[in-house]
């Protein structure tokens, strides 16, 4: 799931200035060819260095095959068939994009290989902004980058009824339905974008960026040469299925796009035409994608595979690939975190003192150690809804009100206080028993594990779940068809909005149907709160309200892990993208030996 | 089969010496003792005894069961507290093992049992009366044949939800298997129609159905063990994909092929939740297949036990 | 005989039909193919979604959109498989289903034929030895290794001959691969090289497919030679005095191949679904790939054009099994 998050207003700038010198000053730090860089090899102090670490001097030559979990299913993003993480990560590296987060998680970086300087905001009512292409930045045949490319992948994300694309079928049409007009100077190299009115997007630098619908921009002049005439909406509707159904051999980044299908592989060679700052040395870069988890570890013993950073976290798979010499991996905090939500509309549970008692009972200290404690001893709970242990804005919410605790007598106290009453093994209210509770979460092993061991906890105090796996998590949280559920939020850095989205009375991702008026009204109010720290606050009180509702426990920072053959260098994970290990994929390179 | 009774010689033939004893013995004893005479069977027959309790009587002994317990440590290597380790969530794999035989053994049998059982009736019937009553119940028996199990377990699974029985389990993939057993049987009973003793029997007068029970089914009894046996390795197996979609045995309930499922990626770095139900699984599967090889000798005389 | 195979074809046809409409409607009911669109974040306009319905035919009616699958009448002319069209794809409109069942078709023949080649030749002569020895150790060797390959799962097989395929290139530089159908780059290849990568991405695959077909089979093919070299026949030439190996050849073995026979067919269809199996393990892109996703998805026109080529294959393979059968006893005559 991905909530949009929003950021506010101008004040972030002198925040965002001081990052970005930051961390231009850190990337001249680490030098053009990394050669004199400052990490050691290996991820061990990624810990400490996320944005340095695993780096050394490069070799010439090489090629790296890099693993994709799961198949992307078309070329072209912005279709809701074909857009997916996975085609993003695949496809990173022939788009220009406009920026991405940094390891770090706080750092954003524009793109200064595309940009001649950094882009501006020009107005807040009408919202406007722009951008300063340099006059090197060309496609691989020598066409500039332009603002007609800007044009075009904005109209590509347009809804219908906008009138800019029939026949676009854009998964995401929020962010581009929004803005009024894209103008390009003269010479194309100046881009001026404006927002409708009354339209304002906090997150406007995150426009087009590595996390955007398609990960960059989409060239216009490939449609000329195809024949289509971007400026007639029925035309541009056809390129975007001859996007969907053509392998992007065109690029605009450091890669190119020599061959390949997207259920196999794709192989790219460096482009020679790429105008950035360092350049790739590696001769072939290739994406392999491999669905069953049981074959990494052979493919990655067998040589078939150099490297990978999958989503799920599986005991044997890190246990298998510890085992191999000459490969690094190392376990993080990834960028998703689980919880446990309530249906509230289920009858039982609107009394709030049976929810408090449930989370009560629940012991997420216990699950987490069970699922990765082994391997990942420095895993952190969650005890905040929007913000992550590291963040300057995090509070504990949960710890002192019990909740994740696994307090059984607490638990029970509640419950009898409640009026309720342990009748044997069976809890009952009024003489009827409570439950029995359908909990779902889809089929993967920490889940499975975690949803036994709450069925275990719940027995203590009387209830009885039945487990449900399910293959739709989408579908079932749409038709609330749960009782309890367990699942992942995915994070982002930028936070503003989440808590509307997820909280607010009839909101798209409030599936458990939640309603709090003092909930609705402090969410309404941090959309329109000036500053970022304005924001937080507003949102930590919100929090407070949840909390005492017992509607979301959240567990822990899903962790992540990423492992490379040590026979190269600069591969390091960005939990921050969606895109993860290969957000920099041109300055990976073969270790000098 | 020849149905041989020796019958006790008359007292009016005085034999000077010794006596000649014979018993009337029927020929379910004289089965028995072609069985008995196969070692391995007995072995096996006795093997599979003590699988079953160690299982259900196990089960009542053992301190542990098959649900997460909070005490019990979390993956951790075969000890002494727990002879087959322990899970990730706290289980004790030897309780889970005990638990998933019971299941296991259940759906495997009833499988086994029903699916032969209406397989070889099927395959006999249309074996015998050939025509336009053999073609229809082929064709049946080959629109089975072509839809895949996994088409008809996801859309089962995708409308029936937990906390089914296991006897629903077995029925569905009983209803799946039959088939197999069907086509084995008619071909035999293709050949064996045309042999004399199925001509003498009409000719005495048998009904189809007394031919089919007394004298068919007996004679392909090689071929339907064999496929009971297979069914039930099959059932395992079957078993376990079904319940891991979701339709059947679920969690904490278990059976030997969930464990096998869920211990997927850890046959190499965690031998000790794979190895032990699958060994139970062969286990099951080879003592079964012996009492099969035993239970066909004894009732197909032209099998003796004599070595070339 | 050739009336009866006449019939037999034609037979075929009711059958296809009734297995269609049976797959048709268990598809149907096994779950929405358009709810990975519906529960999107942000979710998608209700215009989106209906054109989506729209462009599947999912706005009619269960029986009317079977006969719009069969006829293509009333369709957008990509439907009507009497018409030669597979239907429209949840993949996108870009979604070839005839190109892509054909493209993997080839992919996943080479596997399943090679594969069922060697477990029916590793079958009959283990079965040949176990009658013969029947009780020694060879014969109990045999019935273990059967079982266990019989009753492991598919990927616990595949993951042990990865590693001893990964173990063998360690020691001995051989070359197995343990992923694909191919290598990622093979765009340099001479043919040759195309051969030998071909070959080693196929080995262990086959490997493990033929263990899984090979068990089955050996227990059939273990017991109906039982029965023969147990039968009277035999026991006559023997005690002419004809050698144990001509008999073995001349008489048992082609009596042996009857119940062989029968099974194959039986084999063919579980072949398919080993197939299934063993090219997610393996991660090749055939025709069992194809089916799972399709099946995950919920991609009704894509799972019967899947099903309509399974379905021929094994009809194909039973009125073969029932044609060799009458000619390998000449008993059997078919009216």
């Amino acid at each position: 799931m991905n909530p949009r998050r929003r950021l506010t207003r101008p004040t972030r700038w002198p925040v965002v200035a001081v990052a970005l010198a930051a961390a231009l000053a850190f990337s001249a730090c680490a030098g053009d060819d990394p050669g004199d860089a400052v990490g050691q090899p290996g991820f061990d102090d990624c810990a400490e260095n996320p944005n340095t670490c695993n780096s050394g001097e490069r070799d010439d030559g090489g090629s790296i095959t890099w693993l994709v979990v799961s198949k992307p299913t078309g070329w072209n993003a912005y279709s809701p068939e074909g857009g997916s993480v996975y085609t993003l990560q695949m496809l990173h590296g022939i788009y220009p994009h406009t920026g991405m987060f940094a390891p770090d998680r706080e750092t954003y970086l524009f793109n200064m290989d595309l940009f001649a300087a950094e882009p501006e905001l020009l107005s807040e009512d009408p919202q406007s902004w722009q951008y300063v292409l340099r006059d090197e930045a060309v496609w691989d045949d020598g066409t500039p980058i332009s603002a007609d490319d800007f044009v075009v992948s904005w109209k590509l994300g347009t809804s219908p009824e906008q009138g800019h694309c029939d026949g676009c079928r854009s998964r995401a049409t929020a962010p581009y339905d929004r803005v009024e007009s894209i103008e390009g100077s003269a010479d194309g190299k100046t881009v001026t974008v404006t927002m409708k009115e009354g339209e304002y997007d906090p997150e406007w630098f995150g426009f087009l960026n590595v996390d955007s619908i398609a990960g960059g921009l989409m060239p216009a002049h490939v449609a000329e040469q195809n024949g289509f005439d971007v400026d007639d909406p029925v035309q541009l509707g056809g390129y975007f299925e001859w996007l969907q159904a053509n392998m992007p051999t065109f690029s605009g980044g450091p890669y190119r796009i020599v061959e390949g299908d997207f259920e196999n592989q794709v192989i790219k060679e460096p482009n020679e035409n790429w105008y950035g700052e360092i350049d790739p040395t590696l001769e072939t870069y290739i994406i392999r994608v491999i669905d069953d988890q049981g074959a990494w570890v052979p493919a990655l013993a067998n040589d078939e595979i150099h490297g990978g950073a999958p989503i799920q976290l599986n005991e044997d798979v890190v246990s298998g690939i510890r085992e191999l010499p000459n490969v690094y991996s190392h376990i993080h905090p990834g960028p998703s975190w689980e919880h446990i939500d309530f249906n509230i509309d289920v009858p039982a549970f609107q009394d709030v003192e049976l929810r408090r008692a449930i989370f009560t009972a629940i012991d997420v200290d216990d699950i987490a150690s069970r699922n990765f404690g082994e391997m990942f001893p420095d895993y952190t709970l969650r005890t905040n809804h929007v913000f992550s242990a590291d963040s300057p804005y995090h509070v504990d919410h949960v710890t002192e009100t019990g909740q994740g605790s696994g307090d059984t007598e607490a638990a029970l106290a509640i419950l009898e206080n409640a009026g309720y009453e342990l009748d044997g093994t069976t809890l009952t209210l009024d003489g009827e028993q409570v439950g029995p509770f359908r909990l779902r979460a889809t089929a993967d092993q920490a889940r499975v594990t975690s949803m036994e061991l709450i069925q275990s906890y719940l027995a203590e105090v009387g209830i009885e779940i039945i487990i449900e796996t399910t293959d739709d998590l989408g579908g079932m949280l749409g038709e609330q068809d749960y009782d309890i559920a367990q699942f992942g939020w995915s994070g982002s850095p930028l936070f503003v909005g989440t808590a509307a989205q997820q909280w607010m009375t009839g909101s798209g991702s409030n599936f458990g149907n939640y309603s709090n008026p003092e909930v609705d009204r402090l969410v309404t109010q941090e959309l329109t709160a000036t500053t970022q720290d304005e924001a937080a606050e507003i949102a930590n009180q919100a929090m407070e309200v949840l909390v005492q509702d017992a509607y979301v426990l959240p567990m822990y920072d899903s962790p992540v892990f990423i492992f490379a053959s040590d026979g190269y260098v600069n591969v390091r994970d960005n939990t921050g993208e969606s895109v993860r290990g290969v957000y920099n994929n041109h300055e990976w390179g073969t270790a000098v030996q | 089969m020849a149905d041989i009774e020796t019958r006790t010689a008359g007292p009016t033939l005085a034999v000077a010496a010794e006596t000649i004893n014979t018993e009337q013995r029927s020929q379910l004893r004289l089965a028995l003792a072609r069985f008995v005479r196969h070692r391995l069977a007995v072995a096996s027959l006795v093997v599979l005894l003590l699988v079953v309790g160690f299982a259900f009587i196990g089960s009542m002994v053992w301190p542990y069961d098959h649900t997460v317990t909070r005490g019990v440590p979390s993956s951790v290597a075969p000890s002494w507290d727990h002879p087959f380790g322990t899970t990730t969530a706290g289980q004790d794999v030897m309780g889970q093992v005990m638990r998933g035989t019971q299941q296991s053994l259940k759906v495997a049998l009833t499988v086994a049992v029903i699916s032969t059982t209406f397989g070889a009736l099927w395959g006999a019937i249309a074996g015998l009366y050939r025509g336009w009553v053999d073609n229809l119940m082929m064709r049946i028996v080959d629109v089975i044949l072509v839809v895949p199990l996994l088409v008809l377990v996801t859309a089962v699974a995708g409308n029936v939800r937990g906390g089914t029985t296991w006897w629903a389990v077995a029925l569905v993939i009983a209803a799946f298997i039959w088939t197999g057993t069907s086509r084995v049987v008619r071909g035999v009973v293709l050949s064996l129609r045309e042999q004399e003793f199925v001509e003498a029997s009409r000719a005495m007068g048998s009904t189809d159905s007394r031919i089919i029970v007394r004298h068919l089914i007996p004679n392909a009894a090689g071929p339907i063990i064999v496929a009971g046996t297979l069914a039930v390795a099959f059932a395992i197996l079957a078993e376990a994909a079904l319940s891991f979609l979701g339709f059947g045995i679920q969690p904490p309930d278990t059976s030997l092929g969930l464990l096998i499922e869920t211990a997927r990626t850890a046959p190499f770095t965690r031998p000790w939740l794979f190895y032990p139900p699958g060994m139970f699984i062969i286990l099951i599967c080879l003592t079964i297949n012996f009492i099969g090889d035993g239970l066909r000798d004894a009732l197909d005389p032209r099998q003796t036990m004599v070595r070339r | 005989m050739v009336v009866y195979a006449a019939r037999r074809l034609l037979a075929a046809i009711p059958v296809l039909l009734a297995a269609s409409v049976f797959c048709f409607v268990l598809i149907d009911i096994s779950g929405d193919p358009l709810a990975d669109l519906r529960f999107l974040e942000p979710p998608p306009e209700p215009e989106v979604i209906a054109a989506e319905e729209a462009r599947l035919y999912l706005d009619r009616s269960m029986p009317e959109r079977y006969l719009l699958w069969m006829t293509g009448i009333g369709g957008n002319g990509d439907i009507g498989l009497l018409q030669g069209r597979f239907g429209p794809s949840v993949r996108g409109p870009g979604f070839d289903i005839a190109d892509e069942i054909a493209a993997r078709f080839l992919v996943t023949l080479r596997l399943v034929v090679i594969a069922l080649l060697l477990a029916i030749g590793l079958a009959v002569i283990s079965g040949v030895i176990s009658a013969v020895r029947q009780y020694s150790a060879v014969d109990y060797t045999l019935t273990f290794v059967g079982f266990l390959a019989l009753a492991m799962p598919a990927f616990w097989i595949g993951a042990l001959i990865k590693e001893g395929g990964v173990w063998s290139n360690q020691q001995f530089g051989t070359g197995f691969a343990t992923i694909g159908a191919a290598s990622a780059d093979t765009r340099e290849y001479d043919a040759w090289q195309l051969f030998t990568d071909t070959a080693a991405h196929l080995i262990l695959p086959t490997l493990a497919l033929m263990l899984t077909a090979y068990a089955a089979l050996s227990r059939y093919q273990r017991a109906s030679m039982l029965e023969v070299l147990n039968s009277d026949y035999v026991r006559l030439a023997r005690a002419k005095g004809l050698r144990n190996r001509i008999v073995v050849r001349r008489h048992a073995l082609r009596t042996a191949l009857i119940p062989l026979a029968t099974v194959s067919a039986l084999l063919v269809a579980g072949t398919i679904d080993g197939a299934i199996l063993i090219e997610r393990v393996f991660q090749w892109r055939g025709l069992g790939d194809f089916f799972l996703d399709s099946v995950s998805r919920n991609d009704s026109y894509s799972v019967m054009g899947w099903l309509m080529l399974s379905g021929i294959i094994v009809i194909a393979a039973n009125l073969v099994a029932d044609l060799l059968y009458a000619v390998l006893d000449p008993r059997i005559r078919y009216g």
